[in-house]
């Protein structure tokens, strides 16, 4: 098995002086720090000879004391080796400009526009370098920047200024912050570029084709995003998406919060996920801190987070039946209601529904109440019936088979290329879990299958979610009987404060690859966090994946990749 | 206006004609009517508690999760919480919805596409503002982009606290609407 | 005394002005009519809400009304009735005005021409029917294709991608369905010698549903696509394209396209009971004699009514190039093999 030390040896030997730092993490985590001029043959020669084909996405940070800023360019491999190489690549900050990767893989460019919008790094060579999540009005303040002026930002709404085009639509302007304004850094030039709407409209192509807006309120969309189709009759000739419509800046405001205050924000990451998120904030907190969990947490946390994979199994499911049948179809509302018997489960642990703030850096906030065993046994045996005959309803449909088999297909290639993950990418063949690559917490101990499919269709899609369940439950299942007593969180001071460094944490949340990347300075706040979520990758590759198919399979497919916005605009 | 301006009469009978009323209004006034006039004498009389009784029993509300909020808002339609019990039920689109339920943090790029929304639904109308991000902002109140203050922008009628609220008082933030309806104390005056 | 008067007084107008009093006796069936099909429709909105509730674990309607909620549609129909009138900007606003109104022609000529049940007076039965016409089978499934032409025309003159998108669906979907709907009915009245309902009815002493069973289910799915409901509602696909046709629509104009389809399905319902269930037909009930034909017809008509409730919490929505695949590859042929068989039968029997 390729090591971070081998993949290190082999880029010393092909790019001599071209590393110009270096520092193995253990096994697995290399860091490196390279040469500007040379980061995309560097990526070329990792994917082409070292297997790193999966392109996990990029982080900008502002390093305003050293007056730079680093990207860092995630990559990893689907399941040829462990090993996660984090290239960083500095540019001045005065003229700041980096090669662009769109060339080697197709993903990098939702990521490089992010980090282009929001702290105004320029990408050589990229095909499109437009806005993704930012309103256009914000485009050219650079919002992540540490010198940002608008934020904290108390007073929007009394800025709005609004205006009755003479369609009668309302619009509105928000003019620039008083402190902007006194520091004089409200952008005077901002950079010109064809807006979402022109650029579609630009792509029409003859008198028979129109554009169809679905979103960004739908039936279809889980949260407001916009999905575009260029349609000839039924047929969609092209889609196109855009997003942001409920960007928080949750980044930003993670930089001002303490670590224990950062944890009610990653709730709100994926509403669906809360507990993963929690997870994975509060582990790359403990890889830097270099604590261990006690083992009573570490199941804890498991179980809780099993579960909380089946209930957004059972609700992303769920949703995407009544996309094809209606709100009255009948397994979407029995869905919803075995989804309350696991809600109940997990209620009685943390307290919440929802958003949990259950995870804490070295352990969990309390232990688990007396009677969750059986309360839970009994839910999860429900659970493990209910699914069976869903599975078995669904395959005898031949409605639903007519409607979804061959529908959306993603061959394997395609999956890897779109830098997908979770059920989407185990559908199409690549058994790619990161309970399996990266292991945290008790997973190794634990006996479970990766449930892939070889289809790649949006049938095969639903069938892992549904397969899925049954095996978390079977997770669970194993660690309330193994669970041991002890403490159920590590000392830690109130104030937790982790040496400088980095670590990038990464699990399987229920939609897929859920990763931070957690830079530290010393201080009781992090200096960045930047989430790759498994979402984000979702919905870049949704338009290609739309193109061809009709009006109806839109839902079909779309619904399948069961989407969390809040997630992607974050 | 008189009836002589419309029908050829003579003006002595328009001039007798207008002395007449109903309710306390001039009859010329009901013959001669708008909409407004409609709804002035629908106002007064009796007939707007039957009017209100039927609003309050028919709150249709427009589909458009927005956060976290929105996944409680689907459980809300489902078994177990069944807004069908009161007569709630989803609309795909605002030209047929009576309410339109904020269930998130509005930020700079959805706040015109929400007004719109608004603008589409057919009167009467009332907003429902569920969860603190809707109220206030939330735990994101000092972010680049969200507008805090929704009650800026929209008449709300009844605010939901919570983070997310449970269902349990989604259901009872639209009791308290329906009380407010029959009450005639809401917002917009309905 | 005075009761006899004014029946003699009637009965002499009657014979000496037959113009007049025919368009009074016809107003009042048309009033009656009115009132019945949209109470019906109220009713099976309210069924509808509480079977689907029943299926899927919840209780439907419930508070307004004592607890079955039977108020419920009275509720929604004062809110609908007093909502804002409105016409988008760029709207063709004599087609979208006259859409709902086309409509609810569609369903009153349907009903006129439909038995509603039969009274057992004496050991003679007696059909509830307004008009009684020799080829009403053939008028009924021709009026029943014109809804489509209200939902066109709601979809079109509504300005809207989604609306169109709907219309063109639906018309597709209705231009499809309505040869082998047609005919079923044409082997039904092979099969009774008459185009009559009333006396396809009659002749009904073995039920059609088993003396062809494939038209009848060809049929009943041919009706389903009809109405427009799940697996065939792609004209109104809420999750697709919003609320297809009616997705401008607001206030009474929408009630009325809604209750429309609801009153549809009324008429469809009870179409069927006539055409394969044996209608009225039933062992005659003791004591309450009079009432035994009217009591055998509305338990078959909802029972069909749940049936097709049934379908739409079960069955997910086809696509729109499956459903005319499957009306024309399939449904079509599988429709004259029927016709074939009921000329054969018809002819033994006979």
């Amino acid at each position: 098995m390729t090591t971070a030390n081998d993949v290190l040896d082999a880029l010393q030997s092909a790019f001599p002086g071209a590393i110009q730092e270096f520092r193995v993490e253990s096994d697995n985590r290399l860091w490196a720090t390279v040469d500007p001029n040379k980061i995309v043959e560097i990526c070329k020669f990792l994917r082409d000879e070292e297997d790193f084909d999966h392109y996990s996405g990029a982080a900008g940070v502002d390093k305003i004391d050293e007056d730079l800023f680093e990207v860092t360019e995630i990559l990893a491999s689907h399941g040829a080796h462990p090993v996660v190489a984090l290239l960083k690549v500095k540019t001045p900050r005065d003229t700041p400009s980096v090669k662009s990767l769109t060339g080697l893989f197709w993903n990098a460019d939702w990521y490089e526009r992010e980090i282009w919008e929001m702290f105004g790094i320029n990408f050589e060579d990229h095909p499109g370098l437009y806005p993704l999540l930012l309103v256009d009005d914000l485009v050219g303040s650079w919002p992540w920047r540490k010198d940002f002026k608008g934020y904290p930002d108390y007073n929007t709404n009394e800025r709005v200024l609004e205006k009755i085009n003479p369609d009668g639509y309302a619009e509105y302007k928000i003019s620039p912050t008083e402190a902007e304004i006194e520091a004089g850094t409200v952008p005077e030039t901002r950079p010109e570029y064809p807006t979402f709407r022109e650029r579609e409209i630009m792509e029409l192509e003859t008198e028979s084709e129109m554009i169809l807006h679905m979103g960004p309120q739908h039936a279809i969309v889980p949260g407001p995003f916009m999905l575009d189709l260029r349609v000839d009759g039924e047929r969609v000739k092209k889609a196109y998406l855009d997003v942001g419509y409920i960007h928080k800046g949750i980044e930003k405001i993670l930089e001002n919060r303490t670590y224990i205050q950062g944890i009610p924000i990653t709730d709100r990451m994926c509403y669906l996920a809360s507990l993963s998120n929690n997870e994975v904030f509060c582990g790359a907190a403990e890889r830097i801190m270099g604590i261990e969990v006690p083992e009573r947490a570490q199941y804890i946390r498991v179980i809780l987070e099993e579960l909380s994979r089946i209930q957004s199994h059972l609700l992303g499911t769920g949703e995407f039946l009544s996309l094809l049948g209606g709100a009255t179809f009948s397994p979407f509302q029995w869905m919803i209601l075995d989804r309350e018997e696991i809600i109940s489960c997990i209620e009685s642990v943390t307290g919440a529904r929802i958003n949990h703030s259950f995870v804490r850096q070295g352990g969990v906030r309390n232990d688990l109440p007396d009677g969750f065993a059986e309360m839970t046994r009994s839910a999860l045996k429900t659970v493990v019936d209910k699914t069976n005959e869903y599975k078995e309803l669904l395959l005898s449909d031949n409605i639903y088979r007519k409607r979804m088999e061959g529908i959306g297909i993603l061959s394997p290639e395609e999956a890897r290329r779109f830098g997908l993950s979770g059920p989407p990418l185990r559908a199409s063949d690549t058994p790619y879990d990161m309970r399996r690559e990266d292991p945290i917490l008790v997973y190794p101990d634990l006996d479970f299958n990766v449930i892939s499919r070889k289809e790649g269709d949006s049938k095969a899609r639903v069938e892992v979610r549904l397969d899925e369940i049954i095996e978390s439950c079977h997770i669970v299942e194993q660690c309330l009987d193994q669970i041991p007593g002890g403490p159920i969180r590590e000392k830690v001071s109130k104030k937790i404060k982790p040496a400088p460094g980095e670590a990038y944490y990464r699990v399987e949340d229920p939609r897929g690859e859920m990763g931070i990347f957690l830079v530290s300075d010393g201080s009781d706040k992090p200096v960045k966090v930047k989430v790759r979520g498994p979402v984000y990758a979702y919905m870049q590759a949704l338009p290609p994946l739309l193109e061809g198919a009709y009006v109806a399979d839109v839902v079909a497919i779309a619904g399948s990749m069961d989407a969390c916005t809040s997630e992607v605009d974050r | 206006m008189g009836i002589s301006d419309v029908v050829p009469i003579p003006v002595v009978i328009d001039e007798e004609l207008e002395k007449w009323t109903v309710w306390g209004r001039p009859l010329t006034n009901i013959w001669l009517t708008t909409t407004e006039k409609i709804h002035e004498i629908i106002d007064m009389g009796p007939i707007k508690n039957i009017l209100n009784w039927g609003r309050k029993n028919s709150l249709w509300f427009l589909m458009q999760p927005m956060g976290c909020c929105g996944v409680e808002m689907l459980v809300f339609g489902c078994p177990h919480y069944d807004c069908d019990r009161f007569g709630i039920i989803p609309r795909a689109t605002p030209r047929q919805a009576d309410v339109l339920i904020i269930s998130g943090y509005i930020t700079r790029k959805y706040l015109p596409a929400i007004k719109n929304l608004w603008g589409q639904m057919l009167e009467p109308k009332w907003v429902i503002a569920i969860g603190e991000c809707a109220i206030s902002g939330g735990p994101f109140y000092d972010s680049y982009n969200i507008i805090n203050n929704t009650s800026d922008f929209f008449p709300i009628d009844v605010y939901v606290p919570g983070c997310p609220p449970r269902p349990e008082q989604f259901i009872k933030g639209f009791r308290e609407l329906q009380e407010k309806i029959k009450r005639r104390e809401d917002e917009r005056g309905y | 005394m005075v009761l006899s008067t004014i029946v003699e007084s009637i009965t002499d107008f009657v014979v000496q002005e037959p113009k007049i009093s025919g368009l009074i006796i016809g107003l009042i069936a048309a009033a009656i009519i009115a009132s019945v099909i949209n109470v019906g429709a109220m009713g099976v909105v309210w069924l509808e809400r509480k079977v689907l509730g029943d299926m899927t674990n919840r209780f439907g309607p419930c508070r307004v009304g004592t607890r079955w909620g039977i108020l419920q549609l009275v509720a929604d129909a004062i809110k609908l009735f007093t909502k804002e009138d409105s016409i988008p900007r760029g709207a063709d606003r004599p087609i979208y005005v006259w859409a709902p109104i086309v409509a609810c022609i569609t369903t009153m000529l349907v009903a006129a021409a439909l038995p509603w049940g039969a009274l057992n007076i004496g050991g003679v039965v007696y059909p509830l029917v307004a008009v009684n016409m020799d080829i009403s089978a053939f008028f009924v499934e021709a009026a029943l294709s014109l809804m489509a032409i209200g939902a066109f025309m709601a979809g079109w003159a509504s300005n809207n991608k989604y609306s169109m998108l709907g219309a063109f669906r639906g018309m597709a979907r209705m231009v499809s369905y309505e040869v082998p709907m047609g005919v079923c009915v044409i082997s039904v009245a092979i099969m009774a010698h008459s185009l009559n309902i009333v006396e396809i009815v009659e002749a009904q002493s073995i039920w059609y549903i088993i003396a062809q069973p494939l038209g009848f289910v060809i049929f009943m799915i041919a009706l389903v696509t009809d109405l427009g409901r799940i697996p065939f509602d792609q004209s109104e696909a809420e999750e697709e394209i919003i609320a297809g046709y009616v997705t401008e629509y607001g206030g009474i104009r929408w009630g009325l396209l809604y209750f429309q389809e609801y009153i549809i399905m009324l008429l469809g319902s009870v179409l069927l009971v006539h055409l394969f269930l044996g209608g009225w037909n039933g062992p005659v009930i003791p004591v309450i004699s009079i009432l035994s034909p009217m009591i055998w017809f509305l338990m078959k008509m909802i029972l069909v009514l749940v049936f097709l409730i049934w379908v739409r919490g079960s069955l997910v929505r086809f696509r729109i190039d499956q459903v005319t695949d499957l009306g024309w590859k399939w449904l079509l042929p599988l429709s004259m093999v029927n016709l074939v068989w009921a000329v054969a039968v018809g002819v033994y029997f006979a």
